[in-house]
């Protein structure tokens, strides 16, 4: 005896649901162990740095996210598709105009033209130079820096472990919308099958 | 910043928000208003539901996580939260396990097998 192909139908889409059921225990599972050890190593960052040297005191006044998600509605059933976007801000690599020894035949020729530039010539100097001392500070702050410049090991530790979480916190973010959309799928395929049964 | 992704926003205890932020996650808009929330303990449930809600309310907001036992004081607005973006994420805070009975994503989906639906 076969089945008819609308039970068929809901069998699939519940072994479909089960399958994203175990992979979000799992991903479950890795996320709470990987905020443990972020804690952890928060922890130990305090014990080494002092008990108020590692808090909400020390947040920066103005902060910039280095961190998107992307988000993507997908055609079937409307899934919605997190995605995360870790945006490097790298430190300026010196130019080669910036290296030590090109500074110094710069702050050499410099020298001898001071000497033959008058008084509103090095005003005009160093207002150019003040624009470039701005944009040194302008770019996006590294929130380790926010707990000084020579921290341990273990805060950075925790940053990496951190952004490992952010990365798994919007792949689940997925995995449970596409099963909440999975369960109204179920449910509207068994109120079709009752309604083929009554007639 | 035209054509940008979404940000996370983070309500939790201070390690959890101290962590997120390490991440990258914090941002402090124009109107210097946070995606994040310290809850300690005198924070009143009321700024924490009126934190949520407006974190909902926000375009920009695509994630938010929130801890546990926190989200257990708030319960009925994250029950009634149903749409897909922001998606609400519950995770364990350092004194407080996750469990997955409370999860209302989890409760949701187990809702399903319900006698009637089976019927």
């Amino acid at each position: 005896m076969s089945l008819d192909p609308a039970s068929l139908r809901i069998d699939q889409r519940l072994l479909y649901f089960m399958d994203q059921l175990e992979i979000l225990e799992e991903k479950r599972q890795k996320l709470n162990a990987l905020i443990e050890e972020g804690w952890f190593n928060i922890s130990k960052a305090r014990y080494s740095m002092g008990n108020k040297q590692v808090s909400a005191l020390q947040y920066a006044s103005e902060m910039d996210p280095h961190v998107y998600v992307n988000t993507r509605s997908t055609l079937r059933n409307g899934v919605v598709e997190f995605q995360c976007e870790q945006t490097e801000h790298k430190a300026e690599e010196p130019k080669e105009s910036d290296t030590v020894e090109n500074m110094g035949t710069n702050r050499r020729r410099q020298k001898e033209t001071e000497d033959e530039s008058t008084a509103k010539g090095q005003h005009e100097e160093e207002r150019q130079v003040a624009p470039k001392a701005e944009k040194a500070q302008c770019p996006l702050q590294e929130p380790l820096k926010w707990f000084g410049i020579l921290v341990p090991q273990n805060l950075k530790q925790a940053q990496t472990v951190f952004k490992e979480v952010i990365t798994l916190s919007a792949e689940i973010s997925t995995l449970q919308n596409v099963i909440l959309v999975t369960r109204e799928e179920l449910q509207s395929q068994m109120k079709e099958k009752q309604k083929i049964s009554l007639n | 910043m035209p054509g940008r992704g979404k940000l996370i926003a983070v309500i939790g205890d201070e390690d959890t928000c101290t962590g997120f932020l390490l991440g990258g996650i914090g941002e402090l808009n124009k109107n210097r208003k946070p995606n994040f929330l310290v809850v300690e303990k005198d924070t009143s449930v009321t700024e924490i539901e009126e934190t949520f809600k407006s974190f909902l309310a926000r375009n920009d907001i695509g994630i938010v996580l929130i801890n546990q036992f926190i989200a257990e004081m708030i319960r009925h607005a994250i029950d009634a939260h149903l749409q897909s973006i922001p998606a609400v994420l519950e995770i364990p805070s350092k004194e407080h396990p996750y469990d997955a009975s409370k999860d209302s994503i989890l409760r949701r989906a187990k809702g399903m097998f319900s006698a009637e639906d089976f019927r």
